[in-house]
Parts: C-alpha cells; sequence; structure tokens
C-alpha cells in the first residue's frame, strides 16, 4: 500500500461495508480498500506511466486499452456490488496518495452515506429501445386507411398529380412512424417508471456506436428496488414479444452498479 | 432468475463505456477524465469502426424528439 514514485490510486467505488475484496482480486493488481470514517473507498494501485495525466491522454485513443481498463473498472466494481451497496465512480478517477482519496472521502463523506442509504436494497437495471424502421414504415403503409387511401389516389392519377401524392404519402407515413416510436418509447417508459423508485432517459446512441441495423429510439435506466425487479423484468419481456412483428426490439440489462443514480448534489427528487 | 438477464451473455463494449464515461460519481480527483477526453475515446472506437460519415450523428439522433432528454 505505499505509494512509491510512480505509482498513482486508482478509486473504483466507494462502500459503507467493508467490501470483500477476495473475488475482484484476481482482476487488478493491488487492490486494497481505504477505511475513513465509517466510509471504504476500493482503490487499486496503477502505474503512472499508463495512467499519469499526459500518458492517460495518450492511452484513452487506444481502444484495446480502453476496452481493457473500461472492462475491469466495470468487474472489479460488479464483484463488490454482489456483497454491498456500492458508489460506482466515473472510469479514470485518480488520486496522487492514499491521503487525497481520504480527503475527498472527508469532504463528501456524509453525502455518500446519504447516497448509499437511498441506494440499499435497489439495482439499477438498463433498458434500450430499437426499431427497425423500414419495417414499422411497411407494416403502417399497408395498415392505415389514410395512407390506402393515397395509394389509391395515386393510381388513377395523372404523372404530375401521382408526384405529389407520393411525396405526401411519404410525408404521412413519416408522421405515422414517429408518432408510433414516440408512443411507443413513451408508453414503456412509463410503465417501466411505475415499478421503479427512479428513471432517466440518456442520449440516444448511433448505429455505428451499438454495432446494430437498426436505431435505438430510447435509452434509460430504472432504479428498482429488489422486490420489484422479478415485475420489472417480467414486463421488459412482455413488452418486448407485444411489439416485436412491429419492429421494436427491447434490450433489458442488469444489474448494474448504480452508475445513473448516484449524482451527488441530484439524488433527490431527480425525475421523480 | 428469468432469461432476460442479458448482462452477461452480450454485453458490448459500448454498454459498458456508456455507463463509466459519462456517469458515475465525478469528483475532482487529483486526475479525472475530461469531457474532451470521452470525446477522444468515442472518436477511437468510431475511427476504429471505420466510419466516417457519421461524425455529426454521434450527438444527434434518428429521430430527435421529446422522448430525448435535454442535457
Amino acid at each position: 500500500m505505499q505509494t512509491t514514485e510512480r505509482q498513482l490510486v486508482y478509486l473504483y467505488c466507494v462502500t459503507e461495508e467493508e467490501p470483500k475484496l477476495r473475488k475482484v482480486e484476481c482482476l487488478a493488481d493491488n487492490l486494497y480498500s481505504v477505511h475513513h470514517k465509517g466510509l471504504y473507498g476500493v482503490a487499486g494501485d496503477v502505474e503512472d506511466s499508463e495512467f499519469g495525466e499526459e500518458n492517460l491522454k495518450r492511452n484513452l485513443v487506444d481502444l484495446e486499452w480502453v476496452r481493457a481498463k473500461a472492462t475491469t473498472h466495470e468487474k472489479v466494481i460488479e464483484g463488490i456490488m454482489e456483497d454491498t451497496c456500492v458508489i460506482p465512480f466515473k472510469f479514470g478517477t485518480l488520486f496522487n496518495t492514499n491521503d487525497g482519496l481520504k480527503a475527498m472521502l472527508e469532504v463528501y463523506g456524509e453525502e455518500f452515506k446519504t447516497i448509499l442509504g437511498e441506494l440499499k436494497n435497489k439495482q439499477e437495471w438498463g433498458v434500450k429501445i430499437y426499431c427497425d424502421i423500414q419495417r414499422l414504415k411497411s407494416g403502417i403503409a399497408n395498415r392505415q386507411p389514410e395512407i390506402l387511401e393515397v395509394e389509391n389516389e395515386i393510381k388513377s392519377s395523372s404523372v404530375g398529380k401521382a408526384y405529389f401524392l407520393k411525396k405526401k404519402k411519404a410525408e404521412l407515413i413519416e408522421q405515422a412512424v414517429n408518432k408510433k416510436i414516440n408512443q411507443y418509447g413513451r408508453e414503456s417508459f412509463g410503465l417501466l417508471k411505475d415499478l421503479s423508485s427512479a428513471a432517466r432517459i440518456n442520449k440516444l446512441l448511433p448505429k455505428e456506436v451499438t454495432e446494430r441495423e437498426d436505431d435505438m429510439i430510447l435509452n434509460s435506466a430504472f432504479l428498482v428496488g429488489n422486490d420489484s425487479v422479478h415485475d420489472f423484468v417480467s414486463l421488459a419481456n412482455s413488452l418486448k414479444t407485444q411489439y416485436e412483428d412491429v419492429g421494436f426490439s427491447i434490450d433489458c440489462t442488469g444489474p448494474w452498479p448504480p452508475y445513473n443514480f448516484c449524482g451527488l448534489p441530484k439524488l433527490r427528487g431527480q425525475n421523480g | 432468475m428469468d432469461n432476460i438477464t442479458a448482462k452477461s451473455k452480450d454485453v458490448t463494449l459500448l454498454e459498458v463505456l456508456d455507463r463509466v464515461l459519462d456517469k458515475g460519481v465525478i469528483i475532482a480527483g487529483d486526475i479525472v477524465i475530461s469531457v474532451a477526453d470521452v470525446d477522444l475515446i468515442y472518436l477511437g472506437l468510431r475511427v476504429l469502426l471505420s466510419s466516417v460519415e457519421t461524425m455529426e450523428r454521434i450527438r444527434g439522433a434518428p429521430f430527435p424528439s421529446p422522448m430525448q432528454e435535454a442535457t
């Protein structure tokens, strides 16, 4: 635990109960916990040559490095979370020495305890909804009377008129698609939120990042009481089957460390 | 419990990065990855996925709608 010259202290998470490190020791070198006034910081020594300010910047553009380190970050926190409630920290939170970490625990200690109290017996779940827009489009084009009407009109129109009617048809489909996406997203989010103690909507991610063919239409996170997890997952399952055929798909993952529900000043009253 | 707990099965790097880079408690440690640094990571990610024409899409949604939180 001594801080030799080229070492930095990497903070993973904070707990109130003493964390059991045995499970996670294999994931990273030199893991330990730092105790200060009723809180534990789960930390590890890392090399300055990797995580020092300039070196870190260089490493962050190396996807394989990021992949390995972000995975370790996540796995360590998940391991600790199996036994006790955690406040997960952002990837790459570093201190020069253990004293720096303790000083931080001194400053925010009371707030951390409040947050940990709120998170007790709850789990974070993530729900992402995707839409195969082409599939949804064709379903709508074949079903909506308004659109079918325009379609018929096109058949009996002159070339010039048909051109404008086709444009109109495309607009109607676009509108209907947007409406359907909003409606489905809202309804699903609302129902899942009803089973949760808190919910958040996050930024949508583009296809190039999701590596999926369909478009993300909702990226959300929920804080769910342990007692409600079963119902929550069942609901996500039934929403999944309900609209599968028209082109929606739901991706429900968890339990995650409560990354979305440990904002310092915001925890209370955020998003209801 | 239920078959939907897909966590171990197909959690992509994205799922992890989406959380560990943007969320979690952000406290001024002696060193903290800045927003600009996070952009670097996503940039690296996208270069590797060899998608060039999507530069602006990472911030926009396919259907920008009231469902998206204004952040």
